[in-house]
Order: C-alpha cells, then structure tokens, then sequence
C-alpha cells in the first residue's frame, strides 16, 4: 500500500493505495482517478458547491461492495467544509459540503467515485435550485429512447418558456434540468408541475413514455421519475464518474448535439468517457453553468 | 453517596485478579420541560409517523433496517442483532499502561468509581501504585451487551473506570490547516502577560449553574402572574485584525 | 451554517467570532425505523394524543410541569432571555492550568473555528495559550443548559470541553475501602506488572468490535437477500393545476404539429 503525502491549493493531504486498480477489466487506478478530478475540478466544484454530499465509495472497485454515506466521514481534516442536516426533524447528522479542490481530492481519495447531491444547497434544503426531469429507460429500451423523449420534453418546456439543459446520467439514462435559481421555489412547486408535464407526456406518448414507476408499466418505455424533485433525493452530480465497467462520466450535452447522436442512433456515442469528458470540457467550457446561475420561474402555479 | 452499583467485574492483569463494583460518579441535575401544543396547552407525545402514509404506526409494525443506497434497505431482525452482543464476561481486562497525562481529554467519556467487592486484598495496592507511577490501565471489556475501551485510573484514595472514545470517534485535529496568521513578538508578550494575570487556580466550587437558579426564578415569576421583560442577546463586536494589539494593551491595564 | 452554534468567544477586551463544531462522532450502526407493512421510513413527530394529529414545530412550546396539567410556558425567546449575556458568547473570565483539572470534571469536547474576520485573534489565543500551558474557563448556554467549559489550546486550534458542575460529582467517601494493612510488598509486585506493560496511548490500536459484527452480518444479509424498496409516493391522482395542464396542453399540441 502506497502513501503519498500532496499539497493541494496550500492544504496537506495523504493519498494512499494509488495504483490500486478500481475499474479492473478498464484498467483505471485510484492514481487516475484522482487525475481525472483533477482536471474537471475548475466545471464540477460549482455544482458541488454547499450541497449535502453523499458519496458511493468502492474502496475494492467497481465490481466488489460499495457502501454510500450520507454523514461526513469522522476522520475528515478540519479544512473540509460541512453542515449540520436534521433529516428528520430529530436525528442530527454533520454532512461534507466539497468546496474546494482539496475536499474534492480527499474525497476521491476515499474511492467515492460517484458524487450525488441534493437539488437544494444546504442552507435551504427546502428550496430546489432547479427542476429535473430523471428519464430512465425500462429493460427494452434504451438511451435513445431517452433522446427522444428529452428531444420533445425540451421543446414542451419551450412552449411554457422554459429553457432547459440535458446531460446523460452516465448510464442508461439523461436528466434534464430546468433551472429556477428562486428562493420562492419550493419542492411542492417542482413535484406538482413535473408531475403534470409527465402525465401529459405519457397521455400523447403512451407506447413511449410513463409515469408510473412501477416496473410492470417500464418495460419498452422511458418512466420520467418526476418524484425525484424531493429535498430527501440526490442525483448524479454532473461530471461525476459513474462506477460502471468502464469510466464513464455525467455529461452535458448541447441540445444540437443531442439531436445528431439520437439520429445517428448508436446509443454508445452518448457514453462519454473521462479522458473525452475533460477535453471537451475545456474546449467547449461548462455547458451546465446556465442551471446553478439562470432564474426562471415556474408558470401557471 | 455514590450513585447505586450498577455492575460487577474483576480487573485483570499479570496475576491480578481484583473484584469490583462499578457506581455511577455523575449527577445531572437538570429543569426537565415537557413539549405542550400552543393551541390547547396538552402535553405531546413522541410518535413515529410512516412518511408514507402520514399516520403512526404501532411498535408491532416497527422493523430496523439498514440503508445500503438511497431508498434501499437490509432489514435486521432484532434477534440477529442480539447475537452480535457480546456475552457479559465480568472480566476487565488490562491490556498495556500509559502515562496518564497522554490520555487526551477528547476521549474520555464515561466516568464510573470502582468500589472493592469481596474479597478485598490488593485495592488499596493497586490506587498505590498506579498513583505512585503515574499511570492509567487501558482495559477491554464487555458489558450490557457492549464491547468497551476505558481507562483504570486513580481518584482520590479510589479507583475509577472512565471509558474510552474509540480511535475514529474523534475527529482529527492533525491535519489542521487553519490560516496561519503572523503575530508580531509585541501581541505574544502582551496576549501571554494578559492570561498569566487573569490565571487562578481550579477552584470548581466557585462556580454555580446560574442559569439554573436564573431559569428557576423565571419560572415562579411567571407562576405568579408577573411580566417577563424580554431581553435580547448581547452580541459582542468581533475585534478587528488590526486593533488587536489596542485591544490586548486595553485588557492588560484594565487588570493591572 | 457552519456548526452547532455560532458566537464570540472573548477574553477581557477581545472578542473573537467562532463556530462551534462537533469534536467526536458516535461510531455506532445507525438503522432507520421502518414500517413493516411496505418499509417506508417511519418520522419521529409530536403527536397531540388527545386530537390525534401530529403537531408542527411552530405549534410547539415548552412547558415546565407545576402541578397534574398545570405549567407554566416558556417561549424561546423569554429561554434566551434569561441569560442574554452568555447566549452568543463564550466570556472566560480566568485562565487555569489544566492539569489542576480532575478529569471527572470533563463531560463533552467541541471544537471552536473561527469564522469570517477572526482568525488574527483566533490565531493569538490558540498561540498565548499553547505559550502559558493555560485554558481559559468560561461559562456559556447552549439550548437550555448553561455549561462551565474549558477552552484549551490544542495542535493549533481551540477545543472546548463542558464540565460538571461540583455538585453533580458524587461523593466516593462511602464507597472508598475502610482502613486496611499497608500492602507494600503487593504493591511492589503490581508496579512489576506495570511496567512490563507499559506503552504509549493510541487509541488507534482497539476497535470497536460490535460494530465489525454488525457489519459483517449486514454484508452478508445484503448478499442473501436484495435490499428492500420504500413505495414511491405516487402522488394525489389527477392531473395537476388547471391552469398549468392547459398550457401544457396547448404546448403539446404545438410540439406535435411541429415533429
């Protein structure tokens, strides 16, 4: 076991198990983990910011056990940022808040892979900063099922004057996110009109979508989960990696683009992987800044 | 007196073989308030609601489960957690010796005394030797259906048992990284002058739970009818970087 | 928010704005309580037994019991009132020398971190005190209960222990043994023993082994069995808003046209 002690932007840090393999039939260490962070910090610590982190570690990789948490690690340095929750209105519980690239790194060192963060930040847990739509595919369909039903999700909302923005959740799935950025908007006010958007969907589209989520009614078909809008949910947070055979990342997508790969129709070309993630990303900037900055209001309530 | 003996044990090591009684050491004494509802003053009862339905469920229809990912659970039958629980041994069991002024204060938790059961031979040796050292016993042991860590020390002409945090219970203070803030030699001398001046000795008795009596007397105000004034909590004014020098030198000839 | 509370920790003439924050984690399994009919998780709340509703925190006041259903009210804010002074502050008002401290006097850690604009004197304290070997002895209320605590310097930050207040030690004199013989030459026998066992403290070397237990068989469980699933709340039936479903209608009927 290899211990490496770091400083990273003046804190000091101990990696350890750095060549330790967490994606075997890939080939990808903890060493390239850490890289991987590293270089899509500057477009993923936005969305991290002053969110209830739950982190999925596989300390074994992919293939063996994980275990998620949802409260701060005990062990954690003094400089990592964290926040008293009370889920319950009576357990109280100190959750890691990654706000800087150190937090970021000390996490990754503790192989939490994937990252999923509330829709609300923790000093208004009852307000969502945006709205989203998790599409995800029943056995017998696919991601470009999901295009498809994002294609015209994005073109509904347009209709209302909503603008929104899409990412692939790094598996089967895409999310697309309606951003609101008010301290009036309450999660009661994202569940009932994502709701009502779902319900139409699966009325115009029933062969397509549904908005159910009991299996039996999945099978062919995208279930929009609009029961996700709910302060005691997290996502996918995006460009985080997903803990799948190969490292694949949450990625945003242009809506142009996401029109050409869903007529191309190989659904692996909407699987991005770590090392394309981080050039795209510098090339193109962060396509998801516009959910955590733009105000929008949400009509018709 | 001591509070009531609540366990029985041997403390062991080499060949000592000690029994002992285990009391409790501390008293809380505390105001208890009840939790009322503003509308009609009734006392309120702690229920566990189902998210689900928004209704209470009995305790029959209560199940423990263990979250393994969001919205999943293992559930554990109360029976399978029982057999995790370690039988009572009795023994305490010393495993090494410390220096007692290693022990740092975070991990102490619970102080119990240890009164010598029969027979008595070897107590008073014992509180001797580990005074005389200057040494705390580090003791495994189990007990109520739990594993414990704690310290054997000395009290007095006793001996006490406080147990111990466990390493990952305390959260690290090593890899602190909080600015580091020049100070000029004139702000150390002064800031150390100030504290030797106001420094006296631990003299505990002087200090009463104020508030305790203060909460009292509100309490029989309001019995009797009278008016409450409200008063708002005094914030004090942060001292600004640079007027900490004026402030230490201020503090120093207010206590010469 | 940054911690369990928020204040000013002074000595004399300096004030210090700081955090307050957990020092220790109970390293125990924590379960959720669950319904057994389709585990959904169960909510601790206040219920009126006598209306049979459960009771929102704002309908909430506390009540000091003088009588059979006779008490006396207390907002939180007449509870802040009583000491106004000591709500937001910590005021030390001597330094001590900790290793006067019987430890029996210790009750809970915390730790102090500075917050916004108070890290110069934050810095100064943490150093005079590590300087002095002192700790500052203070007393301040958190929630309902004021505590004497003790403010030390450690590894460059401030800890904060509450202590016991002197009459809620018990007294040993009754438990102490009476007047025996000298055991000098057991006394030799058992420093023997003691210093073949010496060693340095780290508690690092002892884990907590019920924990491990339940772990393992929570492992296992996981392995034999897939985890269970709480039912999603599905919602009232019914399309939402009237306003909103027909806009979304109208938006629908334009999406079609287009495609």
């Amino acid at each position: 076991m290899s211990r490496k002690a770091v400083e990273i932007a003046g804190r000091r840090l101990s990696l350890s198990n750095l060549e330790k393999d967490l994606y075997p039939s890939y080939g990808f260490t903890k060493a390239h983990i850490l890289e991987y962070y590293l270089g899509i910090a500057k477009f993923i610590l936005p969305h991290l910011k002053d969110r209830a982190l739950t982190l999925k570690r596989y300390p074994e990789g992919v293939e063996k056990d994980f275990f998620f948490e949802k409260r701060c690690p005990s062990h954690h340095p003094e400089w990592v940022n964290t926040a008293e929750v009370s889920p319950d209105e009576g357990e109280r519980m100190t959750v890691c808040l990654v706000n800087d690239l150190a937090t970021l790194m000390w996490v990754e060192n503790l192989a939490s892979l994937e990252l999923h963060v509330p829709l609300a930040r923790v000093d208004s847990p009852e307000t969502p900063d945006s709205m989203v739509f998790d599409l995800d595919p029943g056995d017998r369909a696919n991601i470009l099922s999901c295009a498809r039903v994002a294609l015209m999700l994005r073109d509904l909302l347009s209709g209302l004057r909503l603008t929104s923005y899409v990412k692939t959740s790094g598996k089967k799935g895409l999310h697309v996110y309606v951003p609101l950025n008010r301290k009036e908007t309450t999660f009661e006010n994202t569940k009932t009109f994502s709701k009502a958007v779902a319900e139409i969907m699966q009325k115009n589209y029933p062969n397509l979508v549904t908005a159910k989520m009991a299996k039996e009614y999945r099978k062919a078909k995208v279930f929009i989960n609009w029961a996700q809008n709910d302060s005691s949910k997290t996502m996918i947070c995006v460009y985080s990696l997903r803990a799948r055979e190969k490292p694949v990342v949450s990625f945003p997508l242009a809506w142009k683009e996401l029109e050409n790969l869903s007529k191309q129709g190989d659904p692996e070309k909407l699987q991005i992987k770590h090392s394309e993630a981080v050039g795209r990303a510098e090339k193109q900037g962060d396509l998801f800044r516009e959910v955590i900055v733009k105000k929008q209001k949400l009509p018709y309530l | 007196m001591a509070g009531k003996a609540i366990w029985k044990g041997y403390i062991n090591f080499g060949d000592v073989n000690l029994p002992v009684k285990l009391h409790t050491a501390i008293k809380e004494d505390r105001i208890q308030f009840h939790l009322l509802h503003k509308r009609d003053h009734l006392k309120l009862r702690q229920q566990m609601i189902c998210a689900f339905e928004k209704k209470p469920v009995p305790t029959e229809a209560q199940v423990k489960g263990f979250e393994v990912e969001e919205g999943k659970y293992i559930i554990v039958d109360p029976d399978e957690i029982e057999q995790t629980a370690p039988e009572d041994s009795r023994m305490i069991e010393v495993r090494e010796f410390v220096k007692t002024e290693q022990i740092d204060p975070l991990f102490l938790e619970r102080v119990y005394y240890l009164e010598p059961d029969v027979p008595l031979k070897g107590y008073d040796a014992l509180v001797g030797a580990l005074k005389e050292m200057e040494v705390a016993g580090i003791c495994t042991w189990a007990m109520r259906k739990r594993y414990y860590l704690g310290a054997l020390q000395t009290g007095g002409k006793i001996l006490r048992l406080t147990t111990l945090r466990y390493a990952d219970e305390v959260i690290s203070l090593k890899s602190l990284e909080l600015p580091d803030i020049p100070l000029s030699e004139k702000e150390l001398k002064i800031g150390s002058d100030l504290i030797n001046r106001l420094t006296a000795p631990f003299q505990p008795q002087k200090f009463e739970n104020e508030h305790q009596k203060k909460l009292q007397s509100l309490i029989e105000k309001k019995a009797r009818g009278e008016k409450i004034a409200v008063l708002r909590p005094r914030r004090l004014k942060p001292t600004a970087p640079d007027k900490l020098l004026q402030a230490l030198e201020a503090s120093l000839k207010k206590v010469a | 928010m940054q911690g369990i509370w928020s204040g000013t920790i002074s000595f004399s003439l300096v004030a210090i704005p700081v955090d307050l924050v957990k020092a220790v984690d109970s390293g125990r399994v924590s379960f959720r309580m669950l319904h057994s009919k389709d585990y959904s998780p169960l909510q601790r709340r206040m219920f009126c037994p006598e209306e049979e509703t459960m009771v929102p925190p704002d309908e909430i006041i506390r009540g000091y019991e003088i009588g059979p259903d006779k008490y006396i009210l207390i907002s939180d804010e007449e509870l802040e009132s009583v000491s106004p002074e000591r709500s937001r502050t910590i005021e030390i008002v001597e330094f001590i020398d900790m290793d006067e401290v019987d430890p029996i006097y210790y009750d809970h850690p915390y730790y102090l971190i500075p917050s916004k604009g108070g890290e110069k004197a934050y810095r100064l304290l943490v150093e005079v005190m590590r300087r002095t070997h002192k700790a500052g002895l203070a007393k301040f209320v958190l929630g309902e209960r004021e505590y004497l605590v003790a403010v030390y310097s450690s590894e460059g930050a401030l800890a904060l222990i509450t202590l016991h207040y002197r009459e809620e030690i018990l007294p040993d004199e009754d438990i102490s043994p009476k007047k025996g013989k000298i055991e000098d030459e057991e006394k030799s026998r058992i420093k023997q023993n003691i210093r073949k066992m010496m060693a340095d403290f780290d508690p690092g070397k002892y884990a907590d082994k019920r924990r491990k237990e339940i772990m393992d068989l929570l492992k296992k469980k996981a392995k034999e069995k897939a985890p269970v699933e709480a039912p999603e709340m599905e919602g009232e039936e019914g399309e939402g808003p009237a306003d909103l479903v027909a806009a979304l209608k109208e938006s629908m009927r334009k999406v079609k046209k287009n495609r």
